[in-house]
C-alpha cells in the first residue's frame, strides 16, 4: 500500500510543476501587464508549493500529524512518540516569510501599474511607443 | 486498512487536477475579471491541498492573502485599467 | 497561433518534464521519506523541553516558535519588508488624501446591513487567532490578515468618508502600524535593557533561560503555557498587518477627483 500512496504523492509533484510552467507561459506570452500580473502570483504560490511539499513525511504506522504538541508533556516519552509523527515544521515558517514578503511586493506593483497605466493610456506594452 | 491512510492522497489528487484546469484557463481568458476569479478558484485548490499535506498555518495565511486580499485589489486594478485585453 | 507563442510554449513544455523528473527522483532532497532531517527533529525536539529549559521555547506550537524564537531575526526584516513596501505605496501616492463630500452613499442597503452583521464576526475571529498562536495554528499574521480583509470590507460597503468621519485617515493608520512595529521592538530589547540595568547579562531577542543569562519572560500563565516573548510579539505583529494592509487597500481605493490635482494623466486613457 505504501507504493500506491508513493504514486498519488508523485502525481502531486508534477501537478505543481505543470502549474509552474503553464503560469510561465502566461508571464512571458500575454501582451496585457494585467494578466502578466496574474500568471506572476500563480507561479509564486507554485513555487511556495515546492518548499511545503519536501517537508511532508510518511510513517511506519498509520499517518503523520501537525507540528504541534497536544498538552504538555508528562515524561520524555512523550516528546519521543510526537518526534516519531510529527512533519517538518521548518519549511513551513519559511514558507510563511516568503507569502508575507510576495504580499508586499504584489501590492506595491499594483500601484505601479495603475500609474503607468494613467500615463501611457493603456496596459498592452506592445502598443507602447517610448 | 489501507483504504483509510489513501483517501487524503486520493482528495488531494483529485484537487491538484481541479487546479490544473483553474490555471490552464485562468492564462487563457480574455476577460481579465473572469481570469481573477479562476486565479481564486486555484487558490482555494491549494489552500486544500495545503490542508491535507499537514500545514494549517499556512492555510490560514495563505487564504486572506491569496482568496481575500490579491483579488480585492486586482479587481481595483481592473476597473481603473482596462477589461479586456487586446 | 504565432511562432513566438508556440516556441515559447514547447520550451515551457520541456522545462516542464525536465524539472518533474529531477524532482521525483531526489533532485529538491528525497521526497516523503520515513525520517526527518536531524535538524527538523532538533527544533520538534525543544519546543516544549521542561527538562532542558536552557535549550528551549516552552510553547507546545513549534511553527510560532521557529518564527519567533529560533529564526526570530528572519521575521524582523520580513516586517520590516512589509513596512517598506507600505512607505513606497504611500511615497507613490504622496499629496493625495480622502477629500469630503464627493459621493458617499456606498452600497445599497441590502449589502450594508448583511455587512453590519457579518463584519464584527470577522474581527472578532481574527483577534481570537491573534491571541492563541502559540498553542495552536494561528498567529500574529494570520490574525491582521483577517482583520485586515474585514476592514477592507467595511471600507467597501460603507464609503471610505464614513471611514474618514469615524476618525480613519490615511495618517491614523500609518501611525497604528508604526505604534505595532515600535512595540515589537520593545518586547525584543525587553531583557537587555533589563539585564543591563540591575547586572547580568541578556541577548535580544530572548525568550527564556540561555546558558549565559539567568532572564526570562514569563512562561506559564494561571493554568497553560504562554509562550513568554511569544505571546507579545504576537499581539503587536497584528496589530501592525492590520494597519499596514488597510492603508495600502485605501490607497489604492482613492477615486479620480482626489487624485487628478496630485498626479497628472486621467483615468482609462
Amino acid at each position: 500500500m505504501s507504493d500506491s500512496l508513493l504514486l498519488l504523492f508523485v502525481t502531486i509533484v508534477v501537478a505543481f510543476v505543470i502549474n509552474m510552467a503553464i503560469s510561465l507561459y502566461g508571464v512571458f506570452a500575454k501582451p496585457s501587464l494585467v494578466k502578466k500580473f496574474i500568471a506572476l502570483t500563480i507561479f509564486s504560490d507554485s513555487i511556495n508549493s515546492f518548499a511545503i511539499l519536501i517537508g511532508f513525511r510518511r510513517t511506519a504506522l498509520g499517518h503523520p500529524s501537525i507540528a504541534v504538541l497536544p498538552s504538555p508533556p508528562q515524561s520524555p516519552k512523550d516528546l519521543e512518540s510526537f518526534v516519531k509523527t510529527a512533519v517538518d515544521p521548518l519549511p513551513q515558517a519559511l514558507v510563511l516569510t516568503a507569502i508575507v514578503i510576495g504580499l508586499a511586493v504584489n501590492m506595491f506593483l499594483v500601484g505601479l501599474i495603475m500609474l503607468y497605466c494613467r500615463y501611457y493610456g493603456t496596459t498592452n506594452i506592445k502598443k507602447v511607443r517610448v | 486498512m489501507p483504504m483509510n491512510e489513501l483517501l487524503p492522497a486520493i482528495m488531494a489528487f483529485v484537487t491538484a487536477l481541479v487546479s490544473i484546469v483553474a490555471t490552464w484557463l485562468a492564462v487563457q481568458e480574455k476577460d481579465l475579471l473572469v481570469a481573477v476569479l479562476f486565479s481564486a478558484l486555484q487558490s482555494t485548490c491549494y489552500a486544500l491541498i495545503y490542508y491535507l499535506l499537514m500545514a494549517p498555518d499556512i492555510v490560514l495565511v495563505y487564504l486572506p492573502v491569496s482568496v481575500g486580499i490579491l483579488p480585492l485589489i486586482t479587481v481595483i486594478l481592473v476597473k481603473k485599467t482596462e477589461r479586456y485585453e487586446e | 497561433m504565432k511562432l513566438s507563442d508556440v516556441i515559447i510554449g514547447v520550451s515551457m513544455a520541456m522545462l516542464a518534464v525536465l524539472i518533474s523528473y529531477l524532482m521525483v527522483y531526489g533532485g529538491l532532497g528525497p521526497i516523503a521519506s520515513y525520517s526527518l532531517r536531524p535538524l527538523a527533529t532538533s527544533f520538534l525536539n525543544y519546543t516544549y523541553n521542561p527538562w532542558n529549559v536552557v535549550y528551549s521555547a516552552l510553547s507546545p506550537e513549534a511553527v510560532t516558535a521557529i518564527v519567533w524564537d529560533f529564526r526570530g531575526l528572519d521575521t524582523y526584516f520580513e516586517t520590516s519588508v512589509l513596512f517598506i513596501a507600505i512607505v513606497g505605496l504611500v511615497a507613490l501616492f504622496r499629496g493625495a488624501s480622502i477629500a469630503q463630500g464627493i459621493s458617499s452613499r456606498g452600497l445599497s442597503i441590502i449589502v450594508k446591513t448583511s455587512t453590519k452583521i457579518v463584519a464584527p464576526l470577522i474581527l472578532v475571529a481574527g483577534a481570537s487567532l491573534a491571541f492563541h498562536g502559540h498553542l495552536s495554528p494561528g498567529g500574529g499574521f494570520q490574525g491582521g490578515a483577517f482583520m485586515a480583509v474585514a476592514m477592507v470590507l467595511i471600507a467597501i460597503t460603507f464609503s471610505i468618508e464614513f471611514l474618514h468621519q469615524k476618525g480613519l485617515s490615511l495618517s491614523t493608520l500609518l501611525t497604528i502600524r508604526c505604534v505595532g512595529l515600535l512595540a515589537i521592538a520593545v518586547v525584543s530589547v525587553y531583557l537587555l535593557v533589563k539585564a543591563v540595568l540591575l547586572g547580568g547579562s541578556a541577548y535580544i531577542f530572548q525568550n527564556m533561560v540561555r546558558i549565559n543569562s539567568s532572564y526570562s519572560m514569563p512562561s506559564w500563565f494561571i493554568d497553560r503555557p504562554l509562550g513568554g516573548a511569544l505571546f507579545f510579539f504576537n499581539l503587536s505583529e497584528s496589530i501592525a498587518v492590520i494597519g499596514g494592509l488597510t492603508l495600502g487597500a485605501i490607497l489604492l481605493l482613492l477615486r479620480e477627483e482626489e487624485l487628478r490635482a496630485v498626479i497628472g494623466g486621467e483615468e482609462r486613457e
